[in-house]
């Protein structure tokens, strides 16, 4: 599902310099990794690369469910990047990313809609399996964080994704919440076979929800840089 | 792209922001209503001056001044000139008179006699008279006749030779009574060849269709008219018809003074309009092309999570686009009840003659306006909006 080979990512230069190292990361379809590290060592970098919504400086090899990704950046491919991240992508962002002119039923619906897809039930179902069939008809802003993280988690799976990303999804809820959510979402990638990578800094969490963890280390080189990369390779 | 998807984000964003939304749409509505109360009085006043000009013939009629010498074949080439509506020669003055009675009622009356003929401005909606014997009365002449439609009058004509008087009488009846606007003095209008048999009469020559005794005629051909009755075809013709008679150098009496008045006061208010609309546009434009520049950055983080879900920067500029084009409509219809109120009030206020306005739009007034409100929404929006292709999805994405 994920090969990434050699994959560079830098931003800002001298002592301002982070980069973003990746030798090898190979994960098949339906594994479940979680990305564990302190803040600062590229977690959500690598997330924005698989996410595609940020371009690689370079890359030996960097393919997503067979798609040349490295390739459709090098062409600049725009359209064909945001459409396959429309089509097999789903993002739990950190803060939720509910968009907050729409209840919570068209920000879960919102991703099948893009993609023309009819009402088949799925919205109700997930909203139930993470207990936010109550909520449907509300606007985010009236949502409490734990209630919002669920609806992205469900927004996130609404139209049947290959590909499930999650950037600190419990960082903003109490550890019992915390655990709920997590053991929520997984539950659900696991029941769509959907190939999961989950970036958060508590790695009991991640341990305790069955994630292969996955470590991220970074250090300071000699031109007062940060080079971040994975410690240990999948 | 799915532009009734992206129709429908942008109308509930647009309804979300419904504060920010109605100050767009206020800031409009202050552009918009005015412009349209000083185009509606611009149209309203020049419209009803121009209609009043155009109603009254006598606006568009040329009057030959001094004593001319027209021939038929020239008054007939000159009533085929694309700029003339009506031409037709006059006899004297002296012999277009006639004297009338109404045998029933006992009352007489001398009256102006006029040439007429189909097309006679005049005359309107009336039927020409058929024949010699067939009149058409002003509402004047009847009114003190007590003549009706249809009345048989009793015309008689006179002329004095060999030091004394003769008198020939002739029955003519009433086709129509003209109404008080078309003509307000004492007339009678009549076929050409009725006003040229008085004409040969009282000239001594005999008129062999009413069997009025006298000298033999002429040729028809050599018959000289002093003056023609000519109305131009619209107002803008007749200033050059003045010149064609000038040319010619035939003096000629016109309104064209009068037309030109009225012509140069909608010149000057289509010059105020159109500075005053210029500069009023230029705001507009500027204030939503400004709109679109702050939604833009405000909507950062909502516009970045859009972009992560799969929509391109086409869509995204129309998301931007269509939230002004809502302004835009919104704003036009606003604006356009606020300048129903207003039109209601100015007429009220300034005008009393039934079908004039002070202020007046049509239609094609309100569609024209509404298109320019649209589609400068949307160019200033466009203009505005083009920063959405600078928004990535990872920016903003964290903090929403």
């Amino acid at each position: 599902m994920i090969r990434l080979d050699g994959v560079r990512k830098t931003r800002g230069q001298g002592a301002q310099r982070y980069s973003l190292e990746i030798d090898r990361l190979h994960l098949a379809a339906g594994e479940r990794v979680a990305l564990v590290g302190p803040s600062g060592c590229g977690k959500s970098t690598l997330l924005d690369l698989l996410a595609l919504v940020l371009a690689p400086d370079a890359a030996q090899g960097f393919a997503l469910g067979g798609e040349d990704v490295a390739g459709l950046w090098r062409a600049r491919q725009l359209d064909r990047l945001a459409s396959w991240r429309s089509r097999h992508l789903g993002y739990v962002l950190q803060a939720g990313g509910l968009l907050g002119f729409l209840d919570v039923r068209g920000n879960i619906r919102l991703p099948r809609q893009l993609l023309g897809l009819g009402d088949d039930g799925s919205v109700e179902r997930l909203a139930e399996a993470l207990d936010v069939h109550d909520q449907l008809g509300k606007k985010p802003a009236t949502l409490s964080i734990g209630q919002r993280q669920r609806v992205s988690c469900a927004r996130a799976l609404a139209h049947g994704p290959a590909l499930l990303l999650a950037d600190e999804p419990t960082a903003s809820l109490d550890p019992v919440n915390a655990d709920r959510v997590m053991q929520l979402l997984l539950r659900e990638a696991e029941a769509c076979q959907v190939t999961c990578v989950v970036a958060t800094h508590d790695e009991a969490l991640a341990h305790k929800a069955g994630l292969t963890v996955l470590r991220m280390a970074c250090r300071r080189d000699t031109d007062g840089g940060v080079t971040a990369s994975l410690e240990r390779a999948a | 792209m799915r532009p009734l998807l992206i129709a429908g984000l942008a109308w509930q964003d647009f309804r979300n922001d419904a504060r920010l939304s109605a100050c767009a749409v206020l800031a409009l509505v202050a552009v918009i209503a005015p412009l349209l109360v000083l185009f509606g009085l611009k149209f309203g006043l020049v419209g009803s001056l121009t209609e009043r000009l155009q109603r009254d013939p006598g606006v568009r009629e040329i009057i030959p001044l001094g004593g001319g010498r027209f021939r038929a074949e020239f008054i007939e080439e000159l009533a085929q000139h694309p700029r003339v509506a009506f031409a037709i020669p006059r006899t004297r003055q002296i012999a277009a008179t006639a004297e009338l009675l109404l045998p029933a009622h006992g009352r007489g009356l001398t009256v102006e006699m006029l040439p007429t003929a189909e097309g006679d401005p005049l005359l309107a909606q009336v039927a020409p008279p058929d024949g010699l014997q067939q009149v058409v009365l002003s509402f004047t002449a009847a009114e003190k006749l007590g003549a009706r439609a249809g009345d048989e009058l009793q015309a008689s004509f006179s002329r004095q030779q060999a030091g004394q008087m003769q008198w020939r009488r002739t029955r003519l009846q009433v086709s129509s009574v003209l109404p008080l606007a078309a003509f307000e003095r004492d007339g009678l209008f009549a076929s050409l060849q009725l006003l040229e048999a008085v004409e040969d009469y009282r000239d001594g020559r005999a008129v062999a269709a009413l069997g009025w005794q006298g000298e033999e005629q002429g040729s028809a051909s050599a018959r000289v008219y002093p003056a023609l009755r000519l109305y131009a075809r619209e107002l803008n013709d007749v200033e050059p018809l003045r010149q064609f008679f000038a040319e010619r150098k035939l003096l000629v009496s016109t309104q064209a003074a009068q037309i030109a008045q009225v012509q140069s006061l909608s010149r000057n208010l289509d010059l105020v309009f159109w500075i005053i609309a210029s500069l009023a546009v230029a705001g507009a434009v500027a204030a939503i092309a400004a709109g679109a520049v702050a939604a833009v950055e405000r909507k950062q983080r909502e516009l970045a999570v859009l972009r992560l879900l799969g929509f391109g920067t086409a869509a995204l500029l129309l998301f931007v686009m269509l939230q002004a084009l809502y302004s835009g409509l919104l704003a036009a219809a606003v604006a356009g009840l606020l300048y129903l109120l207003a039109e209601h009030g100015l007429n009220r206020l300034f005008m009393q003659v039934p079908g004039e306005f002070a202020s007046h739009l049509l239609p094609m007034h309100y569609l024209v306006a509404l298109c320019a409100v649209l589609l400068a929404s949307t160019a200033a929006a466009a203009l505005g909006g083009w920063r959405v292709a600078r928004i990535e999805a990872c920016q903003g994405i964290r903090d929403v």
